[in-house]
């Protein structure tokens, strides 16, 4: 248990001593900011962004096949473990027996989002990223429920990412 | 009836009795291809064998080598699925040794299994990764190519085989040999470029092919009809009466808030042993919301329709009734429990006094057809109930008696408890025509018919909750009476046929009063949330693996 | 000591073959000696000569007879010729040259175990042993030695040829009773045994060609003249088969008990000019590898090679000398075993796929170290675990190469070629 002491001497009673110390210290950064604007901590957002790591989760991408075609397969890994419950995911049968299984719809509900990563954490398939876009505003009525075409193939992926998981070089290898 | 000790306990068992069926119970087992009871957890406990070829239902292979157990005083570990129990048997299968030549046998069954977890519907139910949580979580060590073969195979109208996920335990093969009797699969070539396949020109097409994607212990055989629909740890499950036909087989349903997604069968050593019929797997489909009427709908004399809420319908209609005194006549499907039986043919006998209740009966020529092994030709699931409660009032028929009732006028209100299961009824379009002769048509119906558009004069359409929806008993053709629970509810301002006998009859409907408003929780793991929350804890639970 | 000839005696003679060489050379007497004896008389005979049978297995036949139940039911006494085993060729050479000793003793045996139909067995691959036992049965058929009431006595047998079609598993004795039932030939659990319930449920007792025809002498001289040749517990003679780098490969019949290397000097003629022995795989494929060594000091009968860790097995003895590589010719048993499983049992069906695999990939230069471990672990697992013995027969000679020969494989793992050849894999094999 730790003693506080009270304040009873006449200089202490009136806190002017410690008013004017941090006073100082307040003054003291206001001259050292004003004299030497280079080096102090503020952004001048928008002029000047933050750059942010190469993890850093920002909006999802799905990444794309070698033919542009989305890599995900539907597994639903993500939709399970997603926090926030926000990723709705609809499969189907593919024609080509080798892909056998993709999502004809896949909607990741952004307002609801937390961007925690988990769902980029359960890919297998390093099918869904999370980019360094993070801010992507709308106005009323925007949709905020992102779908395939927005996810995949928005303008700024220029045409998709490529997933670094191939399945034919994984059948290649005969696993 | 010899004794021998398990893992330390004693035990009983039948005579004749292979040790894998002594340490499952003898009788009903569980493994992830048969569904758990709630709340149950699958875990290594000392009365469960590792398995895939076993199957009580089938005999005995002896094939996957995983369900080896120790037994005292003999050097070899031996599989439990064909040894049979002798006096003073003592069998341990928690030892090191069978661990490992577990871990072993699995290891064989995945070295040549491809990498299709994401795409696979097995996924959450599969013995594979049931068995490798339980004593796998190994790295694998085969650094070779693994075998390629057929995928996506359509075997048949109803089932997709995945010839690289297939663990060969041939309990598929054994089914058409000894259950369907129709022998339409084979196991093709020889060691590991072995496939399941059917011989030439012929499709697995017999009335019992999605049983065979049950018993499948991995993703190989799936069912067209769910394929990709959902994953299983997405859906809750819960055990009800099929309505497709007089046996009355036990069956699970499962579903979750977008709706029912399919349907498989429970034991039942009295009903339906393991097994069910196909045509009761589509039988959800009527259930879902897509295929229901949602709203009441009327029609004045022939006028155009308008909509309300069903209570409203039914209180609509009650009006009209009254006014008929006793020309009114209640047909009645064999589709409803024998609680709404006797709730609306009491209303009619009591209240209308009119003892003109007429059966609909669908398959008079077909009604006593059995092709063997479950599926019955009385399409009605309780058909037997409705006699019951008609006898019990002393109400004794005939349909031609409506028809000349109608003709002469007699009759003019007609309440129909319209059927379910609308695939089974290609009498529908005739019987609207009919009825349509009558003034007031107050017709009940759960699945949306457009034929009933057809109707005449002034009708009534209300809705009405579907078999899954409602507590009740059915009676099956032996006289079995057969109570289920409501699994869940899909539309919930239909009404049953008590509800709408009473609405009709002119009775208020019965809300019962809460006597505490905190209603206790059935099923334990409800349980548990429901303790927590009195204790402020928050319990997260997601969908389970 | 040389060769005896018990079996042998009239091979080299053309027309033994024929039914009327036969008689003139004193066959089908003890048949006739046979069918006055009581069954019981005839099984205690073969019984007390201790005749072990001569397929592989090396069970005593008189007891294997003794387990068939006491009662009415239908016996079936099948022989089995399919003769699978990599290096064995003795039955083929008694096939053609004397099939009718076989059908003197499978009338006899079937006598003695009450059994009305006989079937031989043979594999697809023998056309010409196939025509020559069908011939030598339609004369047997019309001298009355075969059919119903065999020359007066009131014994009826019966016996057939049936064809395999290529398949190593059909001469497991339950896989070869499910092929002659007309199903796959995959072999059945056991229990029930054969014994019990074999050939469509009913008895059934399956015997090698040898052992069937070694009752003949049995019957003819007795079982104390039998138990004069070969040791105390492997008594008689056997066929061996004497196969790879020797100067006089075939057939020879030899007491059991006669020294190894005396099999492979005197009798075969010793190794080529140039070459010293390395290795003798003493009993068909499946037996464990003896290294030079132990070839020295072994004899040939059941208990001294189950002593040192090998087995007499079908009596095919493969010698290898030193210009062979050890890794090569695993290579080569082990794709034999991954083609001839039959798929029902995983441990076996994946396993023989491994090893074959791993094997090869060591051949083609791609081995790792830590392989050769893994072919050890894989064969520990693929062994006692399976329904029939082919997951053992695949895992034993895995063992025991990695155990005597290891240096060879690690030198290839480390150089990717042949310590003995030098050349790699594509070259060895163009």
């Amino acid at each position: 248990m730790s003693v506080v002491q009270k304040n009873t001497s006449e200089t202490t009673k009136w806190f002017l001593p410690g008013i004017l110390v941090g006073l100082g210290i307040t003054f003291k950064h206001l001259a050292k900011n004003l004299l030497n604007q280079k080096k102090m901590m503020t952004l001048n957002y928008p002029e000047q962004k933050y750059e942010y790591s190469p993890r850093f989760k920002g909006n999802h991408i799905l990444t794309v096949k070698k033919d542009g075609s989305l890599r995900c397969t539907a597994c639903m890994l993500c939709a399970t473990n997603c926090p926030a419950e926000c990723i709705t995911i609809v499969a189907s049968e593919h024609e080509d027996p080798s892909v056998e299984k993709y999502p004809i719809k896949y909607e990741i509900d952004m307002l609801r989002c937390v961007f925690c990563g988990f769902c980029e954490e359960a890919c297998p398939v390093d099918a869904v990223r999370m980019g360094p876009e993070w801010q992507t505003p709308g106005v009323n009525g925007a949709n905020f429920n992102y779908g395939i075409e927005q996810l995949a193939y928005r303008p700024q992926l220029k045409g998709g990412m490529m997933s670094l998981v191939d399945d034919e070089e994984r059948h290649k290898y005969g696993i | 009836m010899p004794k021998c000790t398990i893992n330390g306990k004693e035990v009983v068992v039948k005579d004749g009795a292979t040790i894998i069926e002594a340490m499952h119970g003898g009788g009903a087992y569980e493994t992830s291809d048969e569904p758990q009871k709630p709340g149950e957890k699958k875990q290594w406990a000392e009365g469960k064998v590792a398995h895939y070829c076993w199957h009580p239902g089938l005999s005995v292979a002896g094939v996957c080598r995983l369900c080896f157990v120790e037994i005292e005083g003999n050097p070899r570990l031996q599989i439990a699925c064909n040894t049979v129990v002798t006096e003073g048997m003592k069998i341990n299968n928690t030892s090191q040794k069978v661990k490992d030549s577990a871990k072993w046998g699995l290891d064989f069954h995945l070295i040549n299994h491809p990498l299709d977890c994401p795409i696979c519907d097995q996924a959450g139910e599969c013995g594979l990764q049931e068995q490798y949580m339980e004593f796998g979580k190994y790295n694998p060590e085969m650094a070779e190519k693994k075998v390629k073969k057929h995928k996506v195979v359509d075997l048949g109208p109803t089932v997709v085989l995945d010839s690289e996920r297939c663990i060969l335990c041939s309990r598929c093969v054994r089914f058409t040999e000894e259950v369907s009797k129709t022998n339409e699969l084979g196991i093709f070539n020889r060691g590991d470029r072995s496939e399941i396949g059917t011989f030439d020109d012929k499709k697995l097409d017999n009335k019992y092919s999605l049983n065979t994607v049950d018993i499948c212990p991995v993703g190989a055989l799936t069912s067209k009809d769910f394929r990709f629909r959902q994953r299983v740890w997405y859906l809750k499950d819960a055990e009800t009466v099929c309505n497709g036909c007089s046996a009355g087989c036990n069956v699970r349903a499962y579903f979750n808030k977008e709706g029912f997604f399919r349907v498989k069968p429970v034991y039942n050593e009295e009903v339906n042993g393991y097994w069910m019929c196909d045509e009761g797997r589509d039988l959800y489909k009527f259930v879902n919301r897509e295929n229901r009427y949602l709203k009441a709908r009327r029609r004045i004399s022939g006028g155009a329709w308008d909509e309300m809420l069903p209570g409203a319908g039914a209180k609509d209609a009650a009006g009209v009734l009254k006014s008929s005194g006793d020309a009114v006549a209640l047909v009645l499907t064999g589709q409803y429990t024998v609680e709404e039986y006797e709730s609306i043919v009491g209303n009619f006998v009591n209240e209308f006094k009119s003892k003109k209740i007429y059966h609909w009966n669908n398959n008079p020529k077909t009604e006593n057809d059995f092709d063997g092994l479950l599926i019955r030709g009385d399409k009605n699931p309780n058909t037997k109930g409705l006699f019951k409660v008609l006898e019990k009032h002393g109400v004794k028929t005939s349909w031609s008696e409506l028809e000349a009732g109608l003709g002469n006028g007699s009759i003019k209100s007609v309440v129909v408890a319209g059927p379910e299961n609308l695939q089974f009824f290609p009498d529908m379009a005739d019987k609207v025509k009919t009825l349509s002769k009558a003034q007031n048509v107050i017709w009940l119906q759960s699945p949306r018919f457009a034929g009933l558009d057809e109707l005449k004069n002034n009708v009534w359409i209300i809705p009405m909750k579907s078999y899954v929806e409602k507590d009740g008993t059915f009676i099956n053709h032996a006289g079995l009476e057969q109570k289920f629970k409501r699994v869940t509810t899909v539309v919930s301002e239909a009404l049953t046929l008590t509800e709408a006998g009473d609405l009709l009859a002119g009775h208020h409907l019965l809300i019962k009063p809460a006597l505490n408003t905190l209603v206790e929780a059935e099923r334990p793991e409800d349980r548990v949330m429901l303790e927590n929350r009195k204790k402020n804890e928050f319990v997260f639970r997601r969908g389970e693996l | 000591m040389s060769e005896i000839k018990l079996l042998t005696e009239f091979y080299n003679k053309d027309e033994f073959r024929g039914i009327n060489g036969y008689q003139k050379m004193g066959g089908y007497e003890t048949l006739k000696k046979a069918l006055k004896m009581q069954p019981q008389q005839i099984i205690d005979e073969v019984k007390a000569s201790g005749l072990r049978g001569r397929g592989g297995a090396g069970f005593p036949t008189g007891t294997k007879w003794s387990f068939l139940p006491k009662n009415n039911e239908p016996r079936y006494l099948l022989c089995n010729a399919d003769e699978g085993e990599p290096g064995t060729f003795k039955d083929r050479m008694m096939m053609e040259r004397a099939p009718h000793q076989l059908i003197e003793g499978m009338i006899i045996s079937g006598h003695a175990i009450h059994s009305k139909k006989g079937y031989i067995y043979i594999r697809g691959e023998y056309f010409y042993p196939i025509s020559v036992v069908e011939k030598a049965l339609k004369e047997a058929y019309d001298a009355g030695f075969l059919g119903k009431n065999i020359l007066g006595s009131g014994v009826d047998f019966d016996l057939d040829v049936y064809a395999g079609a290529g398949a190593y598993i059909c001469g497991e004795e339950t896989g070869m009773i499910s092929s002659l039932e007309g199903l796959k030939g995959q072999p059945k659990l056991k229990p029930p045994f054969p014994a019990v319930q074999g050939y469509l449920r009913k008895p059934t007792i399956v015997n090698n060609v040898e052992t069937l025809a070694a009752v003949v002498p049995i019957i003819k001289d007795g079982a104390a003249a039998y138990k004069k040749f070969g040791t105390e517990k492997s008594p008689g003679t056997k066929l061996f088969s004497l196969s790879g780098n020797v100067m006089r490969p075939g057939n020879y019949e030899v007491p059991l008990g006669y020294p190894l290397k005396d099999m492979i000097n005197v009798l075969g003629g010793g190794m080529k000019p140039g070459r010293t022995l390395k290795a003798v795989i003493p009993g068909g494929s499946s037996a464990p590898v003896m290294n030079a060594a132990e070839v020295e000091k072994a004899t040939l009968d059941y208990e001294c090679l189950a002593q040192m860790g090998t087995m007499l097995g079908s009596g095919a003895i493969i010698v290898i000398d030193d210009s062979q590589c050890m890794v090569d010719m695993l290579g080569v048993l082990m794709h034999f075993y991954h083609h001839e499983s039959c798929g029902q049992c995983t441990p076996c069906r994946e396993g023989t796929g491994w090893l074959d695999k791993i094997v090869h990939s060591i051949l083609e230069g791609r081995g790792r170290l830590q392989d050769i471990d893994l072919l050890e672990k894989v064969a520990d697992n693929m062994k006692g675990r399976t329904i029939c013995a082919l997951s053992d027969a695949a895992a034993l000679p895995v063992l025991s190469f990695i155990a005597k020969f290891r240096d060879e494989f690690e030198f290839y793992v480390r150089e990717g070629r042949s310590k003995v050849k030098g050349t790699a894999y594509a070259e060895m094999h163009h």
